[in-house]
């Protein structure tokens, strides 16, 4: 086979049927769509600090009578690392225990959910208070 | 390739179904077989959500660029036009997005309602950019016996130019380097090396180089080049070993490794990271060409 040959053998391979074309154009689809998605975010992307945020709630279960489920959300605009969270319970403004809750990371807009567990019976608290103590920018 | 094959498929002027879904399972299995290792890190998943959009789009275009490269190479129908390069391209990085998406999703690195959609489109790009050069490597890699006889012409036509090696270098040394540029390791091996291990690991990568670069290029090929041996064998090491250099500092960029480090530790990941990827650079390169 000579070189023109196998140029236009290869050219002839080269034409797509059907199936391909459609591979193809879901493909490009979603390779703009991605593009036009970053696009979108790169302008505008701020770089706000995270913006942590924590509930939580009493979630008792036959086991673990005083345990509380913690949700932590991020409403900033950068993931934070190494969140930790206190939790007290307290009784009349009286700090009676508290536990603390470590989270790995926390990315931007996303929520996150933990458990702590006290010793105290929930029925002695009369309120629970979470706060995020520290993280770090990964 | 019987004559009335050839034939046939001339007539009926495209290709037919059956070689078109045999050729995306190759890709889908090459894009598995090599993106694994990196589908199942977890700081890949944490580069999804922790890489700024811009970084993300700089990661998309940058991967088009290697698969255009590629392709154009090495890849399924070499002889084609850019344009048809192009198309297949995009078709490798439009796989490359369900195939992460659907592993991710098995996986449970993505659930859908809990998680924000900038932690999950961010997850899903990493990997499918790394699973779309997967997928390019095993369409034109995992191929039949019987196109390479085809394919002989195309090699001489390929091997002269010395811009496709470098662009094969680029991809080998991504793909053996990318599975480990996003590990904390990289890092410690920097941190704790003495300067004197540093010099050792680039002399190791050099060395390594010379010897793949020497044994699989230059043996059995003397026809090929007719220049001075020992003048090619060093430049050709030096261009390797600086793609994989080039290619090393990308990637812990990419994964955020310089973000407030000391030059020296800069310099020393990167070292650390090339003895992996000089190595893809010269003998991953044999291996997907």
């Amino acid at each position: 086979m000579n070189k023109k040959e196998s140029q236009s053998s290869g050219e002839e391979k080269d034409i797509k049927n059907w199936f391909e074309w459609t591979v193809f154009g879901l493909s490009l689809i979603l390779v703009l769509a991605i593009l036009g998605y970053l696009g979108y975010k790169v302008y505008h992307h701020s770089e706000t600090p995270p913006e942590i945020v924590v509930q939580v709630w009493p979630s008792p279960s036959e086991n673990t009578p005083n345990r509380y489920q913690v949700q932590v959300e991020n409403k900033g605009g950068t993931s934070a690392e190494e969140v930790r969270v206190q939790v007290s319970i307290r009784r009349g403004g009286q700090e009676l225990e508290k536990a603390e809750l470590h989270i790995a990371f926390v990315p931007q807009e996303s929520k996150r959910e933990g458990w702590v567990v006290f010793e105290k019976p929930a029925s002695q608290t009369d309120s629970v208070v979470a706060r995020v103590i520290s993280f770090e920018k990964p | 390739m019987t004559e009335e094959r050839k034939k046939q498929e001339a007539g009926s002027n495209s290709r037919p179904l059956r070689q078109s879904l045999k050729e995306y399972a190759r890709g889908i299995t090459g894009g598995l077989l090599f993106s694994f290792p990196l589908l199942y890190t977890m700081e890949v998943w944490w580069a999804g959500f922790i890489a700024s959009p811009f970084r993300l789009l700089i990661l998309v275009l940058v991967t088009y660029q290697l698969l255009l490269g590629y392709n154009r190479y090495a890849g399924m129908h070499p002889s084609v036009s850019w344009r048809s390069v192009m198309v297949d391209s995009v078709e490798e990085m439009g796989i490359g997005l369900v195939l992460s998406f659907c592993v991710l999703f098995v996986l449970n690195r993505i659930q859908l309602h809990e998680m924000a959609l900038a932690e999950v489109m961010g997850k899903v790009i990493v990997e499918a950019m790394a699973v779309s050069i997967g997928v390019s490597i095993g369409t034109a890699q995992l191929g039949d016996e019987e196109d390479e006889e085809e394919d002989d012409e195309l090699e001489r036509e390929k091997e002269p130019l010395r811009f496709g090696m470098v662009v094969l270098a680029t991809c080998g040394a991504i793909v053996i380097g990318g599975n480990v540029a996003p590990t904390e390791e990289v890092l410690m091996l920097a941190v704790e090396a003495q300067p004197y291990h540093v010099l050792l690991m680039a002399v190791l990568s050099l060395l390594l180089s010379v010897v793949v670069v020497y044994f699989s290029d230059f043996k059995g090929a003397t026809g090929r080049r007719s220049g001075n041996l020992a003048f090619e064998l060093t430049l050709d090491t030096c261009i390797t070993y600086l793609i994989a250099l080039a290619v090393s500092a990308a990637a812990l960029w990419f994964f955020g490794r310089f973000s407030g480090v000391s030059f020296w530790v800069a310099f020393s990941q990167i070292i650390v990271l090339g003895v992996l990827s000089s190595l893809g650079a010269s003998a991953g390169r044999l291996l997907i060409k």
